[in-house]
């Protein structure tokens, strides 16, 4: 099955044309238009399916790229290229390995004698032949992704054919779907760098058009213009990064990039070699895409789109592209030091800032938002720390836990017609019970109980950190995660509490601040979108009486739920979604209990028997052959050889590294206080020191769930008490920590600006050169034209009429009228010619004649 | 037209080339067998003339007829005197010239009809019979 792979991007894409092209022309109903695009995407879920199961029985570990079977095109036949980035590295390793080679075979006199010989030689350029090729690979790594992206995008498929029932745009969305499904799988299936480049640019313009799918919406319009220039500050760092990549390996393709850069020497904190360079600008695309700080802002904003968007996009696959960039190109990120602590850095501070600002926000899609931004930071905290296993570990859960609350979400949005402020909700549970139930299993996942799937990643990835040799400042982001851990608890603690529990507050307005900013936005039409102005729904724009939403349409859904006498919008009583909602819900919450089993750590060893339990299909083992090992300067090897305990004791470099995750010390240096290696010592066992950590993220995740319960369900009146207490903190929370209004005085304002500058610039110089030369052309032709009208003109008309009045009277004269002048003048030609001809016989008869008169006769 | 002249004109040539004594041998044989040609073409020239002249230089166009009847008249007399010498030397086409001569005159008589008609036509037009008055030729 695995050759069959090209057609699990295509397929999407075919269904996509069909709904697109066809789908208003032919008028598709809805039945056709979801038939199609869930057919395609649940086709391609089950061609992964196999391919996955095949590769698993046979080709794993090793990459299978369907060049092996000749699918694959020369897509950009480069021709050879110089390769000028990283001689310098390159060197050291050519020359390290020649004097191996050479002392290896001399004999110590020769050794000594030969030391000049092992100089270093000057560089020469070098050359390669680049050809990026269309192919697709499967490997440990992608073959997750093609699961993830073709399984949990199978439910929100399915959800959204419920949820978008009614909507004007049916086939629209669904093509937009299908064309990000086809983008996404090219993201993570290509085998070379410009592939995922085409994936990465094809997701930011999917993301465009379905966050703008309301694009008469002022709001939506706003945000995706916002999610597109955001993106392309991303998408600018990664171009250059694969500029770099080709200018230092000569390729774009994984396997031979990967195959030369781990062996290029190591750059330690603070030394900025090639690698660093390319790093920095792969993480900067990874921020761009994966909303990390500075460039997070687009995400929350991104909430404009659909819900079903919001789910797919938006939290389970495509911000995820970044972690899977950054893991991807692994080799790369371990050769730099500085970098790793830039993404964990990174990560631990995204995670931390958003968690707060997720605190106050009201609308329940916001809060999800900066839910999912802050485990992004997870994510990159644990990329950082050098467990990128343990982020594609997070990546998985995640998708599965967040698809299933953004559905929840978009279920109770519905139920709720199109209410998203929370302030409006509570009680849900009588009345959506599916969806309370579900959202139940995704909140447990997300705050970190044992033993549902958030807990398994989330706690290695705060292990993970506590213990990192890879950078120094561990402790810290081990510090910033818990936190950070125990505010996600407490924020979605707050979310089930305000949504599903407590009292029923969708019948009465939600009264002062939050109406009166809804009435306000209402009125000017303005964005909705932040917590100033608390969303009205995904469409806000409708007249008072009128009914919005899908259910409307559904007359006879809508009259068994419940009359609509009243028509005052929010003032409606919830239901629980159809079936084609609540089903993908279920099958999303089994999996967000579930998930979390194929990575159970190490730390269980006790229970399970095995560092890593289940074989090959312990996510962290199926990953290993893509993760380098800095300490054996390889890439992992299938039998479980992960960064802990390399398998060739024998070899001298493994040995090195056989104290298990201490190995990497040796590779990165001194990285100063580690929080792991520090309790170990007290506790002097590692499985105690790990079991400490869990239980302390336990205890967070337990901390944050009483504090969310105290303060909304318990006793409802301490958030203001406190919000009054903390305001400064409320405030830079609630707005956001003024993030937006930042950007727009600095960056928005002064483009406005220096676009305004430029526009003056081309209105008042460019067009006044154009328009001077032209004025000048005028006055020149004008000048021309008087010279030829007056001068030249005049000179021939003077001539003319002069020679006209010389001559006319001669001719004139000529003209008598007279019959007899003419016939003057005929004889006097006729004499003329007479003479011309005959002049001189005349002349000689005249003068014969005259002589033969007076000489003879006579 | 000019070629009509030229036997007339190589005519007096020929004369005038003569050497004495091949002159005298041809006056003396042509003056028995021409009954001197020249002088009839020199009354006829001097006919035209006349003719030309009246016609160019009178003002009454009664005259001016009169004296194309006049050129008419110097034609028809150099027809009769070539026809004359021809039939002294036994041309076959001696005769030729006479008849011509009394198409000229039919034709002549023609003419003078239809010129008389004109002048008539003229006349109650214009009040006047002289062609310096009449200048609707000109431009």
């Amino acid at each position: 099955m695995q050759k069959y792979i090209w057609l699990v991007p295509l397929l999407p894409l075919i269904g996509a044309a069909i709904n697109g092209l066809l789908g208003r022309k032919l008028r598709f109903s809805e039945r056709l238009i979801g038939g199609i695009a869930v057919g395609s995407v649940a086709l391609a879920f089950l061609i992964s399916l196999t391919a996955v199961y095949s590769y698993g029985n046979a080709g794993w570990p090793k990459p299978y790229l369907t060049s092996q079977d000749g699918f694959s095109f020369s897509w950009i036949p480069g021709g050879a290229v110089s390769i000028n980035q990283g001689g310098e590295a390159r060197q050291q390793v050519d020359v390290q390995k020649q004097v191996e080679e050479r002392l290896a075979a001399m004999t110590p006199e020769e050794r000594s004698q030969t030391q000049s010989m092992l100089v270093a030689t000057t560089e020469t350029p070098r050359y390669s032949l680049l050809n990026i090729e269309w192919s697709y690979q499967l490997d440990p790594l992608s073959s997750i992704f093609m699961l993830i992206v073709t399984g949990v995008g199978l439910c929100i498929f399915i959800f959204a054919t419920g949820y978008m029932h009614g909507e004007t745009g049916f086939y629209r969305f669904f093509a937009y779907m299908g064309l990000f499904m086809f983008a996404m799988l090219v993201l993570v299936m290509g085998s070379n760098f410009l592939m995922m480049f085409v994936g990465w640019e094809g997701v930011g313009l999917c993301s465009y058009l379905l966050i703008g799918y309301y694009f008469d919406r002022q709001e939506a319009a706003n945000a995706s213009r916002k999610a597109f220039i955001t993106n392309r500050v991303g998408d600018f760092g990664f171009a250059l990064a694969i500029f770099g990549v080709i200018a230092t390996f000569g390729s774009a393709q994984y396997t031979e990039v990967f195959e030369q850069a781990k062996s290029f020497p190591i750059e330690m904190l603070g030394h900025w070699g090639i690698l660093s360079w390319i790093a920095l600008g792969l993480f900067i695309g990874a921020c761009g895409k994966s909303a990390q700080l500075p460039l997070h802002v687009w995400l929350p904003d991104a909430m404009a789109g659909p819900t079903p968007v919001s789910a797919l996009i938006h939290a389970a696959t495509m911000v995820t592209a970044g972690l899977y960039m950054v893991t991807r190109t692994n080799v790369i990120f371990q050769h730099s030091q500085t970098m790793l602590l830039v993404v964990a850095l990174v990560g631990a501070a995204t995670a931390i800032f958003a968690a707060t600002i997720g605190i106050t926000q009201n609308d329940i899609k916001k809060v999800l938002a900066y839910s999912t931004v802050s485990q992004l930071g997870f994510m990159f905290m644990a990329c950082g720390v050098g467990a990128f296993a343990i982020g594609i570990f997070h990546v998985m859960t995640h998708a599965f836990f967040k698809a299933l609350m953004f559905l929840g979400a978009g279920s109770v949005i519905h139920g709720m017609h199109h209410e998203q402020d929370m302030r409006r909700m509570g009680g849900l549970k009588k009345y959506m019970p599916y969806t309370y139930w579900t959202f139940m299993a995704g909140w447990l996942a997300i705050c970190g109980i044992i033993p549902f799937s958030g807990f398994w990643s989330k706690d290695e990835i705060l292990w993970k950190s506590a213990e990192t040799t890879h950078i120094p400042l561990g402790w810290l982001v081990w510090l910033i995660g818990t936190i950070a851990a125990t505010c996600t608890a407490f924020y979605m603690t707050r979310l089930m509490a305000m949504t599903f529990w407590g009292k029923e507050r969708f019948l009465e307005g939600a009264g002062g601040e939050a109406d009166e900013a809804h009435a306000s936005a209402y009125d000017k039409g303005l964005a909705a979108h932040d917590a100033v102005q608390p969303s009205a729904g995904d469409r806000p724009r409708h007249e008072p009486g009128e009914h919005v939403g899908p259910v409307h349409e559904d007359a006879a859904h809508h009259a068994a739920t419940h009359g609509h006498g009243d028509g005052h919008h929010g003032a409606h009583i919830p239901h629980e979604s159809p079936p084609s909602m609540w089903v993908p819900l279920a099958v999303l919450a089994l999996l967000a209990v579930i998930g979390g089993f194929v990575g159970i750590g190490p730390a269980f060893r006790t229970i399970t028997g095995s560092e890593h339990p289940g074989g090959y299909l312990n996510i962290v083992t199926w990953l290993n052959p893509i993760i380098w090992n800095p300490a054996t300067r390889e890439f992992n090897t299938a039998e479980g050889a992960h960064e802990a305990a390399p398998a060739e004791g024998a070899h001298a470099e493994a040995t090195a590294a056989a104290e298990g995750a201490h190995g990497a010390a040796a590779i990165y240096g001194d990285t100063g206080f580690n929080l792991a290696h520090s309790v170990e010592n007290s506790t002097h066992s590692e499985l105690a020191t790990e079991w400490i950590f869990i239980v302390i993220s336990l205890v967070v995740a337990g901390i944050g769930i009483l504090l969310g319960m105290l303060f909304y369900v318990w006793r409802p009146e301490l958030p203001n008490i406190w919000a009054q207490r903390l305001r400064p903190l409320y405030n830079a929370s609630y707005n956001k920590y003024w993030v937006d209004e930042f950007y727009g005085l600095t960056v928005t304002r002064r483009t406005m600006d220096a676009a305004r500058g430029v526009y003056r610039f081309d209105s008042k110089v460019v067009d006044g050169i154009v328009n001077g030369l032209a004025w000048l052309s005028r006055q020149v032709s004008r000048i021309v034209g008087g010279v030829d009208k007056y001068f030249v003109d005049g000179l021939v008309n003077t001539v003319a009429a002069f020679i006209a009045r010389l001559m006319s009277p001669l001719f004139r004269a000529a003209q008598t009228g007279f019959t007899q002048n003419y016939a003057l003048v005929m004889v006097l030609g006729l004499m003329v010619a007479v003479a011309a001809f005959y002049g001189k016989d005349i002349a000689i008869a005249v003068a014969s004649a005259v002589r033969n008169i007076t000489g003879t006769v006579f | 037209m000019l070629n009509f002249f030229s036997p007339t004109l190589a005519l007096l040539f020929q004369e005038a080339e003569r050497s004495r004594l091949g002159e005298m041998i041809y006056q003396t044989r042509t003056a028995a067998a021409n009954p001197d040609l020249s002088k009839f073409l020199v009354i006829g020239a001097l006919l035209f003339i006349i003719g030309v002249a009246g016609v160019l230089t009178r003002r009454n166009i009664i005259v001016i007829f009169m004296s194309i009847e006049l050129i008419l008249n110097a034609a028809n007399l150099n027809f009769i005197a070539f026809s004359r010498y021809l039939s002294q030397t036994g041309s076959p086409n001696a005769l030729a010239g006479q008849i011509f001569a009394v198409f000229v005159i039919v034709v002549a008589a023609a003419e003078a009809a239809i010129g008389l008609g004109i002048v008539i036509a003229l006349y109650r037009n214009k009040e006047t019979i002289w062609v310096d008055e009449i200048d609707l030729l000109k431009w």
